[in-house]
Parts: structure tokens; C-alpha cells; sequence
């Protein structure tokens, strides 16, 4: 589809190659291939077609920098409410909450999928238990995890680094931060593809019913814990969201409703999840691939504020999330092109961290960047991750462990063949076999 | 009702003096209540998205101080924008002894 955007006088366009064209008239996210090497029809739509509608796809594709940041401050035009629970359990939504009421405790509506000013009340509720300071206090905890975890593995010489140890480190810590028992890994990993594949549009209803079943037994067993933790509170997460409240200007005070309160706890475990664990495995690929990566993991190892630096470079470089959802409630300009009213779009995350007017040479892994704080791989504005001072700390603490425990990763298999999660929203390593050392001094 | 002020120079230079202020309120919440230009608050006053960046007046710098090492690690990621006498608005919290202080709003990272 063409727009309009190269139509406004002094807003010259750079000319596109023959591949560019080809991509922007033939390439879409919802083909395998791009989405595992997405970099190059990125660069297509940012020059040719920042807001571009993937008709395949049926979204328009936000790539620009500028134009994210223009969504996300603007979170009444472009919805998050209308993009997320359009995508729930596409046509079969009666069905699953009637399976989630019956035999799940009940169907609870995600409460931070939501607009101001609803979502606002939500938001501080949350915050508390998510200020770099208090997650600063967990940080003990959680190498205390990581290191029990990681020696297990650093004598075996190779290993699945998705799944045999990023997978399992992050369930290690999100079962640590919640307050969750131990040796649930291989229920969480059902449960949390279960939900994520709610909002996915490959679902069948068999695989709903199965995926509804799922969801009913994490929610029975959060609701019991959270019982637990009502009447005693102790140092986690879940007694922060079932404790919560704030004051009001006017002197009152503000809490979760239960529905809501089961639903954050069920989202923590769920976006913490994937989203750190993708980190993870990618760093584990630079690290079999990329000796100046390794070489500047090792300089920043006992450099607190140079390790921070790397953690975010990482994040900036090879983005978890990929795309998230937003839809518009009315119909709006936005980088030059008119989108309609109720259309779906996709705020490009990988994109915006790829361009180089902001990031220059976008795929060079260089920590120094003056400005690395600008990357959207957290999302911005009121959505803003409220997980990140969490997922970075839980991102660093790994890469030192990793990286004082082990030497010379190596792939196991070619690059070409390793294969990526078929999804848009995020772009996650599927398996990543690597040989190792341990390393010694 | 407080009887703390402070005054805020924002992004586009227009300047707010702001009145009636409670102690333990930050300078990021005070901003974003009174329509301070550039100051977002993206974490909610968590001290992790710097998008409440303010240059403390020098004159106002000793009583501020410096800020803590994680507050430091947060405004090394806008280091282009970054001044010694930076801070988060976030982690400024009014007390009487900070009563009239004066800040600007730092402008975003490029
Ligand atoms: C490296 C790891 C992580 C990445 C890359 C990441 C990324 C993101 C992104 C891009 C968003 C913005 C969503 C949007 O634009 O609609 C987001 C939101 C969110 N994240 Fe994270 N996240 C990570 C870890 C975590 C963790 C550890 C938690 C909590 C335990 C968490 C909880 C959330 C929640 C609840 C939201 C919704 C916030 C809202 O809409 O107000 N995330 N995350
Ligand atoms: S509001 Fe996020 S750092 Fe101050």
C-alpha cells in the first residue's frame, strides 16, 4: 500500500534500492524468514514507508523511532485495551471464559492491558514493588539462584543454552521473586505458553480448550497462594500485589480488587518470563559468535556501571520484544500517513533500536553509546516495561555468573540452522546447542 | 495544603513557579501535577527510565547532593545530556530544607 508520506513537500525520501521495493510490495512480518532476519525489510519500511500496512498481516507497522515514541504519547489514539482484547481468543472469547469461570476461579480480564485512566490507578499499585532500589534489595536472592543453577551445568562441557539454562534460570527467579514453590519448571513453561498463545492468532478451538485448561490450573494455584498470602504476608511479590495500595490526594486509600490483584500476578509471571529468557539466549549467540562481545563481557565483569552498559546494549541490539499491539480509536495522522479509526497496529520495538540516525551503525555492539537510554526495547511512555529495573538486574546478575563460570562457548550447530520462535511479538531462539568450558581464575 | 515551593524551568524555557507543596513530594510528581514540559516519569518514580532528568541550580547543589550509585547508573544511560549537576527528578523528594529550590528540566537524550 502506498501512503502519503512521500507525497509532503520537503520530506524527501532517499531512494530505495530494487530489494528495498521488493520488500516493502512483497515482504511480510508473518512470513517465517523475515521474521527471523527481520533487519533488512525494517530498513525497507524506514526509508521507504516508516508507517507501512503489512496487508498480510492485516497491521500497520509503526518502524520510525519518532513515530513509536509519538504512540506511546498518546495512549488514548492508539489503544492498548482495544489492540490486546481484539486479539484474545479470537471468535471463541464466550467459550474460554465460560471454561475459566467454571473450573479456574473465575475470568479475569488483564487489568494492565488498559487505557488511562484506569490503567494509571493500576500502574501505581504496581510500582512500588518494581523501584530500582527495592528490586536492588533482591539481588542477593537472585544470584543465590543463578549461581545454584549454573553450577550445575558448567562442568557438562554442552547444553541446549535456551533450554537447559536460560529457560530454567528465569523460572529459578520469577519462582524466587513471586514467592512460587521450587521444581514447578515444567508446569510454568505450560502454563505460560498457554496464556501467551491467547493472544495468538494461530489457535484452533481445540488448542484453546486444552490452552483454557491450563490457564484454569496456574490460576487455582496462584489464587491459593495468594489466599496464603493474605493472611501472611511475607518478603515477595505476591504479598507486595495483594498488599498494595497508595493514598489518594484527597486522603483516601486505594487497593486491588481480587479479580485484579489475580490477574497482575498471573501477568508478572507471564511478561517476566519469555521476555528475560529470550535476553538470555541471546546473549549466549553472541557469545558463540562475537569475540568482541566476549571480550567486553569480560572487561565489565566486576564494573558494575560498565556491566549496566553492557546489559543495555544487549537489550538494545537484539531486542526480546519484537512488536506489541496498540489500535486506534479514531482515525489519525501519524508520520505523514492517515490510518483509519479501530485499525491494528504494531509498534515496531526492533525497528526503532535499529535505526541509525539515532543508533549510528545500529548493528555494532558498542556499550559507549551516549545515548542508550533511548532504545525501546522496554517500550516508553505510560506502558513503559514495569518490569525493567527487575528484568536488567536479572539480565546482569546472569551475564556475570555466566561469564565467570564459563569459557569458550561455541555453536554446536551452523548458524543458519538455528530457528526462531514463529511469532511477531517477540523473537525468541527456539534451541541453541553450545559446547563450553568451565572457566578457570 | 504545604507551604513548600520550588521552581522549574522547563523544556521550552518557560518558567514555573510553583507554591503550596508538601514535603516528601518528588520533584517529578510536583512536575508532572503542574504541567512542567519534559518530565514524563515513565517508572512511576522507580529510578529506572531517566525521562525526569533535571540540573539542579548550582546554588541548591550542596543541599541536594550527589545522587546513589544506582541513580548514577540511570543517568549514565542519557550520558550525552548528562551534567555534574544532574539528578532524577524522581529521587528529589521536598523537605523543608529544600523549600524554593530551583531546577531545569533537562532536555531528552538524542
Ligand atoms: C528483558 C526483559 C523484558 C523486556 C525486554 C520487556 C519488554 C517490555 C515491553 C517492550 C513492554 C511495553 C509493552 C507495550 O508497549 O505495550 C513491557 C511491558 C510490561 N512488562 Fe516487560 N519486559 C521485560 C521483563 C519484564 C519483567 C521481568 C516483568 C515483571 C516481572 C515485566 C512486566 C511487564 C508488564 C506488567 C508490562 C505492561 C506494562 C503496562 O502496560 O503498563 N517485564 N515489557
Ligand atoms: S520517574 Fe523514572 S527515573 Fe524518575
Amino acid at each position: 500500500m502506498e501512503t502519503q508520506a512521500a507525497d509532503i513537500p520537503g520530506n524527501a525520501k532517499p531512494a530505495l534500492t530494487l530489494d528495498e521495493k521488493q520488500l516493502l510490495a512483497e515482504a511480510t512480518l508473518k512470513d517465517y524468514a523475515i521474521q527471523a532476519q527481520p533487519h533488512d525489510y525494517y530498513r525497507a519500511m524506514r526509508k521507504g514507508d516508516p508507517v507501512h500496512f503489512d496487508e498480510k498481516l492485516g497491521s500497520w507497522l509503526v518502524s520510525r523511532h519518532e513515530d513509536i515514541l509519538a504512540v506511546q504519547a498518546d495512549p488514548i489514539t492508539f489503544s492498548v485495551n482495544m489492540g490486546y482484547h481484539t486479539q484474545q481468543a479470537r471468535g471463541m472469547r464466550e467459550e474460554f471464559q465460560e471454561i475459566l469461570e467454571r473450573d479456574g476461579g473465575g475470568y479475569f480480564p488483564d487489568a494492565i492491558m488498559s487505557d488511562p485512566p484506569y490503567h494509571t490507578r493500576i500502574r501505581k499499585l504496581m510500582e512500588n514493588a518494581f523501584t530500582a532500589h527495592r528490586v536492588k534489595e533482591l539481588e542477593p536472592r537472585i544470584r543465590d539462584a543463578v549461581v545454584e543453577l549454573l553450577e550445575q551445568v558448567a562442568d557438562k562441557g554442552s547444553a541446549d543454552a535456551v533450554k537447559d539454562i536460560a529457560v530454567p534460570l528465569t523460572i529459578r527467579v520469577i519462582v524466587e521473586q513471586l514467592g512460587l514453590d521450587h521444581g514447578m519448571e515444567a508446569k510454568i513453561t505450560r502454563w505460560s505458553a498457554a496464556v501467551v498463545a491467547q493472544i495468538s492468532s494461530m489457535q484452533n478451538r481445540e488448542t484453546m480448550v486444552e490452552n483454557a485448561a491450563q490457564i484454569c490450573e496456574l490460576q487455582n494455584y496462584l489464587i491459593s497462594k495468594m489466599r496464603q498470602r493474605e493472611s501472611q504476608p511475607s518478603e515477595d511479590m505476591i504479598s507486595d500485589i495483594v498488599h498494595a495500595q497508595i493514598k489518594m490526594p484527597d486522603g483516601s486509600v486505594e487497593t486491588l480488587n481480587f479479580e485484579e490483584a489475580v490477574s497482575l500476578v498471573r501477568a508478572l509471571l507471564i511478561a517476566g518470563n519469555d521476555t528475560t529468557a529470550t535476553a538470555i539466549g541471546n546473549l549466549f549467540l553472541l557469545l558463540a559468535t562475537r569475540p568482541d562481545v566476549v571480550r567486553l563481557l569480560q572487561e565489565s565483569v566486576d564494573d558494575d556501571r560498565r556491566l549496566t552498559r553492557f546489559v543495555e546494549e544487549l537489550l538494545r541490539v537484539e531486542p526480546p520484544v519484537r512488536a506489541l499491539s496498540r489500535m486506534t480509536s479514531c482515525e489519525t495522522v501519524l508520520g505523514g500517513t492517515t490510518i483509519p479509526a479501530h485499525a491494528h497496529m504494531l509498534l515496531v520495538y526492533g525497528s526503532g533500536n535499529d535505526q541509525e540516525e539515532v543508533f549510528p551503525d545500529p548493528r555494532k555492539f558498542d556499550m559507549d553509546r551516549p545515548n542508550l537510554g533511548r532504545h525501546v526495547s522496554f517500550g516508553g511512555g505510560v506502558h513503559r516495561c514495569v518490569g525493567l529495573a527487575l528484568a536488567r538486574m536479572e539480565v546482569k546478575v546472569m551475564a556475570r555468573e555466566i561469564a565467570r563460570r564459563m569459557d569458550n562457548i561455541k555453536l554446536a550447530i551452523a548458524v543458519e540452522d538455528i530457528r526462531y520462535l514463529p511469532t511477531v511479538a517477540t523473537r525468541t531462539i527456539e534451541h541453541l546447542p553450545i559446547t563450553f568450558t568451565r572457566r578457570v581464575g | 495544603m504545604g507551604n513548600l515551593k520550588v521552581t522549574m524551568t522547563d523544556v521550552n524555557g518557560t518558567v514555573h513557579a510553583i507554591g503550596n507543596l508538601n514535603e516528601g513530594e518528588s520533584l517529578m510528581e510536583i512536575a508532572k501535577a503542574n504541567g512542567v514540559e519534559g518530565i514524563f516519569g515513565d517508572c512511576g518514580g522507580g529510578c529506572a527510565c531517566a525521562t525526569c532528568h533535571v540540573y539542579v541550580d548550582q546554588a541548591w547543589w550542596p543541599k541536594v547532593g550527589e545522587p546513589d550509585d544506582i541513580e548514577g547508573a540511570m543517568l549514565d544511560m542519557v550520558a550525552d545530556v548528562q551534567r555534574p549537576n544532574s539528578r532524577l527528578g524522581c529521587q528529589i523528594k521536598l523537605r523543608p530544607e529544600l523549600d524554593g529550590i530551583s531546577v531545569t528540566v533537562a532536555p531528552t537524550s538524542n
